[in-house]
């Protein structure tokens, strides 16, 4: 009798594991399929040692158009990642690039007065911008806002999974995804 | 005696000018006390020497009464999934995947939360002034939701904004007021442009497929459109008629 009941047992351990692993209380949803085509984020890198490099560069063509800006019919886009595009919109039939603000990071820009203020990466820099040929830091903040997360980007849903070989992610800009194999819940 | 009630009144109105004038450093529509004029998808606003920054939860406030040298002076939990900041006179509108906040700056360095609208989970830009919040929601992947629309909220009671009209729309992003017009960015289905002579009413005036739109700013006589790949410059009438004049790509 005993000799059956330990024989039992053993039948009755894989039963529980089977159940366990149909649970049948649990609707387990059907994992959604990579989808062909769909605008999602994907990683912004650059190389580490250009990540603190900020200075006043050449007019530099426009890639990935970010957030814009207006002050003083000057004209500032950020340029995802990468810094800012200033231009001259005095003549609106004309407009002219006048430089490219090199920061790592760059997603947003606001200005006052003289002081054009934007993320160099998770950092609050403060540039003087008097002399738009010459563009000087004067005051960095660290370490207080969470504005770019290298391993997930901003929002849920499908996006173009991080290759460290690339580089340090600075930043996530929204484009066209194919098949893509990461998500975020 | 009518014609110097009459002088009185045009005195009346200059005088207010003036000081309207006198109050901002320049006219309503142009850079505000110092500072210049962003898009409705920004993070970063300036208002009342302050800037204001929102991260994924939280609201940053920086004191500019040193513009070199911004001091913190307050951060608070706002909720989850923020992504825009405008700010209209004494108040901040947020814009989250949930919500619409609302917070008032009296107090420029500590801003304090006034009410909310909760709303379908999707992306949304806001824009509005002392009567009225519109609030666009686009849903998709990186958004969620299924919902792509307009909500127009009556904020005269900002404790307790309340939702008077929603529009359908096919993919709104960014939107920009100026006067009695709106102008919505529909992604690659174009700009549309409302009459809002009623505020809680937008009437659709026309639709413009010059290019993909993402955000948009009224600057003076100008609509400076972000688009795919650059910007879009178009020469902005005082009926909210528009005209383009160039493309900035490449």
């Amino acid at each position: 009798m005993k000799k059956k009941i330990q024989s039992i047992r053993w039948l009755v351990i894989p039963l529980v594991l089977m159940l366990a692993a149909c649970d049948p209380f649990r609707v387990e949803p059907e994992p959604e399929p990579s989808p062909e085509e769909v605008e999602g984020y994907a990683p912004v890198y650059a190389t580490a040692d250009m990540a603190g490099t900020i200075a006043a560069r050449e007019a530099q063509p426009i890639e990935k158009g970010g957030k814009i800006y207006v002050k003083d019919n000057k004209l500032y886009q950020v340029e995802v990642g990468k810094g800012i595009h200033v231009i001259n919109i005095s003549d609106g039939d004309n407009p002219q690039k006048i430089k490219f603000i090199q920061v790592t990071g760059a997603q947003e820009v606001s200005i006052m007065d003289n002081y054009l203020y934007t993320n160099n990466v998770n950092d609050l820099v403060v540039l003087n911008i008097a002399d738009i040929n010459n563009v000087q830091v004067v005051d960095r903040v660290t370490g207080m806002f969470h504005l770019v997360d290298p391993a997930l980007p901003p929002a849920a849903g499908w996006f173009e999974c991080v290759d460290a070989k690339k580089g340090v992610v600075v930043g996530w800009e929204l484009k066209t995804l194919y098949r893509p194999v990461c998500r975020k819940n | 005696m009518k014609s110097l009630k009459y002088i009185a009144f045009i005195l009346c109105i200059a005088v207010a000018a003036g000081c309207d004038k006198a109050e901002n450093g320049a006219p309503a529509s142009a850079d505000q006390g110092g500072a210049g004029k962003g898009g409705s998808l920004a993070r970063f606003t300036i208002a009342q020497k302050h800037l204001y920054v929102v991260d994924n939860m939280e609201l940053h406030t920086y004191s500019l009464e040193n513009p070199a040298s911004p001091k913190a002076t307050s951060k608070v939990i706002i909720g989850e999934d923020i992504e825009t900041i405008y700010s209209y006179k004494d108040k901040l509108f947020i814009g989250s995947q949930n919500a619409m906040y609302i917070y008032s700056i009296s107090d420029a360095g500590h801003p304090a939360k006034l009410g909310n609208a909760s709303h379908v989970r999707a992306c949304d830009p806001v824009v509005a002034d002392d009567t009225v919040a519109y609030v666009t929601v686009r849903s998709g992947n990186s958004c969620g939701g299924t919902l792509n629309a307009m909500f127009v909220y009556d904020v005269r009671s900002v404790l307790n904004p309340k939702e008077r009209n929603a529009i359908n729309m096919d993919s709104p992003w960014g939107l920009g007021m100026s006067g009695n017009t709106l102008f919505v960015c529909q992604g690659s289905n174009g700009m549309a442009v409302y009459d809002i002579s009623n505020r809680y009413y937008p009437s659709l005036k026309q639709r413009y497929f010059d290019d993909t739109y993402y955000d948009v700013i009224p600057y003076n006589d100008m609509l400076i459109c972000m688009v795919q790949g650059g910007m879009l410059l178009y020469e902005l009438k005082p009926d909210g008629q528009i005209l383009k004049l160039a493309k900035i790509s490449g």
